[in-house]
């Protein structure tokens, strides 16, 4: 009974003791003849088992026997079995941490990783302080290829222009409607923050306020229609024409004219011959008869572009008084300009993806980095795994410098340079470089076409030229518009201020730009045409490279 | 052996008891406990429990060396234990350091005797 019992508190005894030690222990229990000496055997038992339960767990597990076959023979060598083995605590401690540093780690690499697999991510690029093109608001270059649209066509002459979408100058917002005829209004980029660029004008001369808040209720019928431009022009005069000019406000827009011509215009020698122009026409008595401001201005404009046959240089007048200081914009226009980019996705009309993994992207302007990066770089982001890209700029009327370096980056694998903008009246050049090439970007070794039409205009012909000199892309469809300076308004009086194209793109490449000219595809094909070739271009492209 | 024999000691009680047992032959668990109860006088007694317990501290050290059974022995289950020179360098050291420690004892003790007188 005791016995059965002592031997059922050596079963209990862990596997590595029980095993080496169980029978000698029952043999030393069979040793004891008083059953007083068995029972303090008992008592020895039950406190080892205690005991190797609680404060031996290195010997819980079983090990190898002892060597029961083996003879103890003094002189015959004996063989051991490996010792049981348990780590320090220190070391099982240390080993965990290690192992859990070690755990945490990979899982966060894995995460990491993923993130530049998965999404493409666009580092927050400090616009202002990069190599590349930024809104700069100490620079009369950078901001955007079309300057404040507000003063660059009070005249009818653009009526020669193409015909006019009115219903794009619906989505203006109060702040960039102005008066001239809706072609421009409709020509010129909708989605820029036009007295954000008004503020960069280097003049006091760009006060354009009263004439744009004016100019609205004139306009009002320009917004219904085709037949704008001609309503426009008409009911301009009925403004302006309470207040006559005398000889010397006359002289004093002359002056004004020629100086800031002499200073700011791009080409030195055509600014002479305005100059000289202006001069032999007031001498011959030419401007006397002229005693409403919008006849005088559209008389010096005329003269001007007599000789020069540049378009974009313009005589305004304005009935009201501006005020020397240009407007800087409102809390409420940029929050305007915000919500409209918000409203209209920042213009990428469409992004997706067409047969043959070719990625579509049709971007109806270029809208300030600063305000549109996150869109731009999602836009980008969704056609990443793509195997061709195409741009579809053919209805892009331009916009930001800062953009079309943003959207380039994504097509180099290194910070490209793109442009310089001369800026005449500073005698300085600034450059635009795309950025640092974009972790996770798979673009910038992929066939890239760009669509191009008429309409394609500034910002967006730079975009075109650009990739076009850098033998980047393939350009499809009709010549762009030609529009390669940048124009700013230069105050000259309380009602007189002339637009003056003083800032030119020059392209590293070609030592040029397409200013005039327009920029010439490389498929000339028509228009509604454009798509559908640079498809199959681009499907060519595709099966050439498999 | 990178561990230095002075890093056992002082020993246990049992420790000491088990190894001055195997000190001078080979034996099994019964007769080290007997060989125990001998060299105390049967002052100090050592159940089985203790004993294995010490043993299979003292292999895992290597002061001793499991043997196994013998053959013809009275019990089979009789396994034989025998002291290694590590074992016998750390109770040499022990014993050393135990004599260090009667010697100063006894000489305190002489020297406590006068102050009585």
């Amino acid at each position: 009974m005791l016995r059965s019992l002592y031997r059922r508190l050596l079963d209990l005894h862990p596997p590595g003791f029980r095993h080496r030690f169980a029978d000698e222990m029952l043999s030393i229990f069979d040793q004891a003849r008083e059953k007083r000496a068995a029972a303090g055997l008992l008592v020895d038992a039950l406190v080892s088992l205690v005991r190797q339960w609680t404060l031996r767990p290195e010997f819980w597990q079983d090990v190898s026997p002892a060597p029961t076959t083996q003879a103890a023979t003094n002189g015959i060598p004996t063989f051991h079995t490996i010792d049981p083995f348990r780590p320090r605590t220190a070391a099982v401690i240390h080993g965990l941490v290690l192992s859990t540093a070690v755990f945490c780690l990979t899982c966060f690499a894995i995460r990491y990783s993923w993130i530049h697999v998965l999404h493409v991510r666009i580092p927050e690029v400090p616009w202002e302080s990069s190599q590349s093109t930024q809104p700069n608001p100490g620079s009369v270059a950078t901001p955007t290829f079309e300057e404040p649209g507000a003063i660059t066509q009070q005249n009818p002459i653009v009526q020669d222009s193409p015909a006019p979408t009115s219903a794009a100058s619906s989505r203006l917002s109060q702040a960039s409607v102005d008066a001239r005829p809706a072609v421009e209004v409709a020509r010129r980029p909708k989605h820029r923050l036009v007295s954000k660029s008004a503020q960069t004008s280097d003049l006091p001369s760009n006060a354009l306020r009263p004439q744009d808040q004016t100019g609205i209720a004139q306009l009002e019928p320009a917004q219904a229609g085709p037949q704008a431009a001609t309503v426009a022009s008409a009911t301009v005069p009925v403004t302006s024409a309470d207040l006559k000019l005398d000889p010397a406000e006359r002289q004093r827009a002359i002056n004004g004219a020629i100086a800031n011509l002499t200073k700011y215009y791009i080409d030195p020698d055509v600014a002479k011959k305005m100059a000289d122009a202006l001069l032999a026409h007031e001498r011959n008595g030419d401007d006397d008869a002229a005693t409403d401001g919008k006849v005088f201005a559209d008389l010096l404009t005329r003269q001007m572009r007599d000789v020069s046959h540049d378009k974009y240089v313009v005589m305004v007048y304005t009935a009201i008084p501006m005020p020397e200081n240009p407007p800087t914009p409102t809390p409420e226009e940029i929050a305007r300009y915000r919500r409209e980019m918000a409203e209209d996705r920042c213009t990428f009309e469409t992004v997706k993806i067409l047969p043959h993994n070719v990625g579509y992207l049709k971007l109806n302007a270029f809208p300030d980095a600063s305000i549109c990066q996150r869109t731009a770089a999602a836009a980008m982001a969704s056609v990443n795994s793509a195997d061709a890209i195409i741009f579809d700029l053919r209805d892009n009327p331009g916009g930001y410098a800062n953009m079309v370096a943003l959207i380039a980056t994504y097509l180099f694998d290194r910070p490209t340079h793109l442009n310089d903008f001369y800026n005449r009246g500073e005698n300085s050049t600034e450059q635009s470089w795309t950025m640092p090439p974009v972790p996770g970007n798979r673009l910038a070794d992929k066939p890239v076409f760009v669509l191009t039409s008429p309409s394609t205009f500034s910002a967006a012909e730079a975009f075109s030229y650009d990739l076009k000199m850098l033998k980047r892309a393939t350009l499809v469809g009709e010549t762009t518009s030609g529009r390669g300076h940048m124009g700013m308004g230069h105050r000259i009086d309380d009602h007189f201020t002339i637009r003056i194209p003083g800032v030119k793109v020059i392209n590293p490449i070609s030592k040029t730009n397409w200013e005039g000219r327009g920029v010439e595809p490389d498929v000339k094909v028509n228009v509604a045409d454009a798509l559908a070739t640079a498809e199959k271009l681009a499907e060519t492209e595709l099966q050439h490279k498999k | 052996m990178k561990d230095s024999v002075t890093d056992f000691l002082p020993l246990s009680p049992a420790t000491l008891h088990i190894l001055l047992s195997l000190a001078a032959e080979d034996l099994h668990g019964y007769a080290i406990m007997q060989e125990v109860a001998r060299q105390s006088e049967g002052k100090y007694k050592l159940g089985p429990g203790t004993l294995y317990d010490n043993l299979q501290k003292m292999i895992q050290h290597k002061f001793v060396q499991e043997l196994g059974r013998r053959p013809g022995d009275d019990d089979p289950r009789r396994r034989y234990y025998r002291l290694t020179s590590l074992g016998r360098g750390v109770l040499a050291a022990e014993t050393d350091r135990l004599g260090e420690v009667v010697r100063e004892a006894r000489l305190r003790l002489q020297t406590a005797k006068p102050r009585r007188a």
